[in-house]
């Protein structure tokens, strides 16, 4: 009988949560509804981490023009997912997102062209290769929401003490400084490789470093202007080369070294430089033992000069909104204001104009170097191709891995073309 | 085994013949009790060594993240890594937990999986006593047919299943979801719920219909009360697929939806890993199945017997 009545009661309660389950399921616990019709409420999908650059900005615009925004935070790799099954199914739940520049290729058949926005004074305003990049098949479909470039990181506090100046004066003949040469900077990643300490770090895990270096050493990356796999010229190599060659002054493992890593190393002070995107100089953990002992330079030069890889993210509108007003509204607001997203904790803009406002100010200081990485002439945007993440997932980190592990540089471009061509085929 | 069985022998020859009392065989016979103990003891240490060796391997990653979650931001970061906190702090409970959307989403993952788990159970109970009980060859085919879509990926049926959602208005509900995670735990479920059925004897229920129960009368009054346990056990299998699950839970919700598997993952962003702020959500999220498990902590031991006497 107690077991009757046990089931009997786990049956009421079991009920009872259902039917409350059930009632509260028409409307969620999260808000309104997904892409409200003629509304002028709108829904924004957006990485995580790209939520707090909009959050003020939002705010602002609400105020401006009475759009309210609700943000859908999503992983990286899940944003992907999410985008391409919306978009292939015809219907979206969100009337704007923040897409990663090496998607819009990808996505273009999907978007919207936002060529008004992208007036004369707005172009002047924007990076160079963020204008380049928006415009997929002779239309703008992305307006830069903020953007990021690598640039070089390094311990003051290790560069100003004297005892170092002199024993590396005294070693290589010239002074212990931010370097600007590549040989400065494999010379004082050698000098402090010592005790424990690296000079550098070395990411196998991720391309964007190496392609830099390519860019550096005068060559577009992996492929021309017309699609053709270049990744096998002298350039190529050139980098690949080099980049390799720094893994004897940096923490063993290269080949699971990626960004996360990396930041971590120069956190706990293990490293004495490294190569970074600017927002990490803001990022520093305020317990991390070098917290305010960072300085910044800008990202440097081989043969073609000083030259970066940009990682912006850039606000579109889906074909398939019923908000189109509403979302475009956002959008161009977005850019209007777009100095408010320095003020979130990441502290990332698009415009020049917005770097520029802060770059004189305490804390900014890895502003100046981000801008000069951005108007350097050689740096460049990724190849405009649907395949490219396809490319760096299967070809170019796992061919990464293999060099720094030792692996013949030419041997290892040559397999790499022959995977590319297969892959663009 | 061996440990034990070797002492044992001398015994089963002492037995064979009258042997007489003399001391050197009451010496034997204490020699034999004393090896029989220690053989016991040596078998109970191995046991426990075993059982410490599970626990560390199942409950350090759990204790790792627990202590992770008390750390502050250097610390989640250290190279080389440390088990224990040098300085303890909650501050990621308050980060994590005051983060916009948190609460939210655990209200989400607590709809979706009640609705899923009901859902389960309303449709395996009946589905897997009909096939246990008729036993024809329809039932046969439809129960391997349900294991069978176990062995389709989730994600090849995570974009058309958001598109259905989406075609019949149910586009970022609690309620979408939970269908979604029902075609994760049904098969399971009626697999499960089938084994326990089978345990039960046919003749309880012919005993309940000589006593006037009709066969559905039989099946709530007699049967499902004996298979309560595996009641219990089946409806903490189908909570946890939807509790935990998160492809389904990324494809399909947005606003309105969420579930907190999904924020869980926002922090690790683009711009790096927020640790502490990542475990501290994770532990708090672990409480519920905890709590669950322990308080049905006796219907699954008794289900899980239920299961093991069949036949």
């Amino acid at each position: 009988m107690s077991s009757r009545k046990t089931i009997s009661k786990l049956a009421a309660i079991g009920g009872i949560c259902t039917a409350v389950a059930l009632v509260a399921t028409g409307c969620g616990a999260g808000g309104p509804a997904s892409s409200e019709s003629g509304g002028s409420s709108i829904n924004v999908l957006v990485e995580a981490g790209g939520h707090a650059e909009l959050q003020p900005i939002a705010d602002q615009c609400k105020k401006d023009t009475g759009v309210n925004v609700n943000f859908v935070e999503l992983p990286y790799d899940g944003l992907f997912n999410r985008l391409s099954s919306e978009f292939s199914s015809g219907t979206v739940s969100f009337d704007v997102a923040a897409l990663d520049s090496v998607w819009l290729p990808s996505f273009k058949d999907a978007l919207q062209p936002i060529d008004e926005l992208f007036t004369d004074e707005a172009k002047k305003d924007i990076f160079p290769s963020l204008v380049k990049e928006a415009n997929v098949g002779g239309h703008f479909i992305g307006m830069p929401a903020w953007t990021n470039a690598e640039i070089v990181l390094y311990r003051k506090d290790l560069f100003e003490d004297s005892k170092n100046k002199a024993d590396f004066k005294a070693k290589y003949g010239y002074e212990l400084a931010a370097p600007t040469t590549w040989q400065q900077y494999q010379d004082i990643s050698a000098f402090f490789t010592k005790d424990g300490m690296y000079g550098t770090d070395v990411k196998g895990g991720v391309e964007t470093e190496y392609l830099a270096h390519v860019l550096q050493a005068g060559s577009p990356m992996v492929l021309d202007s017309n699609n053709n796999v270049i990744i096998d010229n002298a350039a190529h190599k050139q980098a690949l080369d080099f980049y390799t060659s720094l893994a004897k002054d940096a923490p063993a493992g290269a080949a699971q070294v990626d960004w996360a890593a990396a930041q971590n190393l120069f956190n706990q002070g293990k490293t004495a430089m490294t190569r970074f995107w600017a927002h990490a100089y803001r990022q520093i953990p305020k317990d991390s033992p070098v917290y305010g002992k960072v300085g910044t330079a800008p990202m440097i030069g081989g043969s073609a000069g000083v030259a970066g890889v940009p990682g912006p993210w850039y606000l579109s509108v889906p074909k398939a909104t019923k908000n189109t007003d509403a979302a475009k509204k956002f959008v161009k607001c977005a850019y209007d204001h777009n100095d408010l997203a320095i003020q979130s904790n990441l502290g990332l803009a698009a415009r020049v104009s917005a770097f520029q406002k802060y770059q004189d100010q305490p804390g900014y200081e890895s502003f100046k170097p981000l801008i000069q990485t951005l108007n350097a002439p050689a740096t460049a945007t990724r190849p405009a191709t649907a395949k490219w993440q396809q490319i760096v997932d299967t070809v170019l980190v796992p061919m990464l891995q293999k060099a720094v592990a030792g692996g013949d540089s030419a041997t290892l471009l040559a397999d790499a073309k022959s995977k590319i061509q297969a892959l663009l085929k | 085994m061996s440990t034990m069985e070797s002492p044992v022998i001398p015994a089963r020859h002492t037995s064979k013949g009258p042997a007489p009392a003399t001391g050197a065989n009451r010496r034997r016979r204490g020699v034999n009790r004393e090896g029989l103990e220690a053989g016991k003891r040596s078998t109970r240490t191995i046991l426990w060594i075993l059982l410490a060796a599970s626990l560390v391997l199942y409950g350090f990653p759990f204790l790792y993240l627990l202590f992770t979650s008390f750390k502050t931001p250097i610390d989640t970061i250290a190279v080389p890594p440390t088990i224990l906190p040098k300085e303890w702090t909650l501050a990621n409970y308050a980060n994590a937990l005051g983060r916009s959307g948190v609460p939210a989403s655990f209200i989400n993952s607590i709809q979706t999986a009640v609705i899923s788990t009901a859902l389960s159970l309303v449709l395996s109970i009946p589905a897997a006593y009909g096939i246990t009980r008729y036993k024809t060859r329809s039932g046969r085919v439809f129960i391997m047919a349900a294991l069978v879509t176990r062995m389709v990926p989730p994600v090849a049926i995570g974009i058309p299943l958001a598109s259905m959602m989406a075609s019949v208005g149910l586009a970022d509900t609690p309620i979408a979801l939970s269908i979604a995670h029902t075609t994760i735990s049904l098969p399971l479920s009626i697999w499960l719920m089938s084994s326990f059925f089978e345990a039960v004897p046919q003749d309880l229920e012919e005993a309940a219909t000589v006593d006037g129960c009709s066969r559905l009368g039989a099946l709530w009054r007699v049967v499902i009360p004996v298979v309560s346990g595996g009641i219990a056990v089946t409806a903490i299998f189908a909570f946890l697929a939807s509790w935990n699950e998160f492809l389904f839970a990324l494809l399909m919700t947005a606003v309105r939806s969420q579930t907190t598997p999904v924020v869980i993952a926002n922090f690790q962003t683009q711009f790096g890993l927020d640790w502490g702020s990542m475990t501290a959500l994770a532990a708090v999220y672990s409480i519920p199945v905890i709590l669950l498990t322990l308080l049905l902590q006796r219907k699954i031991v008794a289900g899980m017997t239920l299961g093991a006497v069949k036949g």
